[in-house]
């Protein structure tokens, strides 16, 4: 009875929160079955992690490191036959593309290029976390987030930097 | 913050109004963790729970093949000391089984755990496999036995020939075993290095210098086990021969 009272505010702490798990999702996985697969894996993860969770760290601190780990845990075959172009290194959004949709999409497919921590990282930053926040949560130095995050973004911002000139 | 950034971090708060990404209520995610997990973790900590339960199986078998043959003195003897080895078999799997699911606890940072992972993976899991390919022979053991009981009465002494086809099947059940579980790991592996390497962190070296330290500690382990296995196949060749160190 008890077990299943918990459950149940567990879930609702999750529903309020599923935005998190989502992006992560959006950036492991590809295509809908993959992306639903990885949420209910986090899900469940989150669920067997939450007796060790404790009150001093902030609840969305432990629920990403919780998640991230289940994601770059993650390597199991794709069921997707459909899923995110890949981005070529000459891609890039045409000069009179107005299109914020298409260019989110261009976003999600230059992090879908980065691999499995880079995407942690840069993922956390543009959560606003600050350097000290994702070197706790990733259990790395503050000065090695700062680099790699130089690098990472210098990557990214080649592959989209023309749309956002435009759009801004 | 640059331009850049700032456009970066536009775009990004921006992606939840296009993704399209579904809203799940409270009783879907209660459905969500009540489901079991597919994980690699997963996958070993059931694999070594079920070999711990299929073990203990067979000390109840073994059990009821000594009350069977409870005034034959060699198989009785077979049978105690295979309940003995068996015994400390599943001892050393539960001391493994804890340790493998603190090592499996996703609430550490992804560095932690990546490292605590492979260290288990490239130096223990090899024990923990031979252990569990172990298992193969007690049941072979203890089936045998009920089967000879059930159809003879009496332990049967089996010629060269019938000698050679079990412990070839044996053997391939042991090497299948152990290879099927290895392959299924062999990748994780490969990636637990790659993302410990693209970390940038120093971490693979030590893992790995701390890696080769835990499987020196590991080898007594090993030796133990290869033992254990060893002497599982010295009591079956008694039971298949019936002949004995020890006297009917």
């Amino acid at each position: 009875m008890k077990q299943k009272q918990n459950k149940k505010a567990f879930s609702e702490l999750i529903e309020k929160n599923q935005a998190i798990i989502h992006k992560i999702t959006m950036i492991y996985a590809n295509g809908r079955v993959d992306r639903e697969d990885l949420f209910q894996e986090i899900c469940l993860q989150l669920w067997l992690s939450y007796p060790n969770f404790r009150e001093e760290a902030k609840f969305s601190t432990w629920m990403y490191r919780v998640a991230l780990n289940t994601a770059i845990s993650n390597i199991r075959k794709s069921k997707n036959s459909f899923s995110f172009k890949p981005l070529r290194e000459t891609d890039r959004i045409p000069d009179n593309s107005n299109n914020e949709k298409e260019n989110v999409q261009l976003l999600y497919r230059a992090i879908s290029k980065l691999n499995r921590i880079d995407k942690a990282i840069i993922l956390l930053w543009l959560e606003e976390k600050n350097y000290e926040e994702i070197a706790v949560i990733m259990g790395t130095s503050k000065t090695n987030v700062s680099v790699k995050l130089v690098r990472i973004k210098r990557k990214l911002e080649e592959l989209v930097s023309n749309t956002v000139k435009q759009e801004s | 913050m640059s331009d850049n950034d700032k456009n970066l971090k536009d775009m990004w708060n921006k992606a939840g109004n296009f993704m399209g990404t579904p809203d799940y209520g409270s009783e879907t995610i209660e459905r969500f963790i009540s489901k079991r997990s597919n994980s690699t973790a997963q996958y070993v900590k059931k694999m070594m729970f079920i070999d711990i339960a299929v073990k203990s199986l067979v000390v109840v078998v073994l059990a009821i093949d000594i009350f069977l043959y409870f005034k034959t003195m060699n198989v009785l003897a077979v049978c105690i000391m295979a309940i003995i080895l068996l015994v400390s078999l599943i001892f050393f799997q539960f001391k493994m089984l804890n340790q493998f699911s603190q090592i499996a606890d996703y609430a550490q940072t992804p560095k932690e755990k990546l490292a605590s992972m492979l260290t288990y993976l490239r130096s223990r899991f090899f024990t923990t496999l031979l252990a569990i390919s172990s298992t193969y022979i007690f049941i072979f053991l203890s089936g045998m036995l009920l089967y000879f009981y059930a159809t003879y009465g009496q332990v049967r002494p089996l010629d060269g020939q019938d000698i050679i086809v079990f412990s070839i099947f044996i053997i391939f059940g042991i090497v299948f075993n152990f290879i099927v579980n290895q392959k299924q790991v062999a990748y994780q592996i490969k990636h637990i290095e790659a993302c410990l390497s693209d970390l940038n962190d120093n971490t693979l070296p030590l893992v790995l210098s701390n890696i080769e330290t835990q499987r020196k500690q590991d080898r007594i382990n090993k030796v133990l086990v290869l033992l254990v296995l060893v002497f599982g196949f010295v009591l079956l060749l008694v039971v298949f021969k019936n002949i004995g160190f020890l006297v009917r």
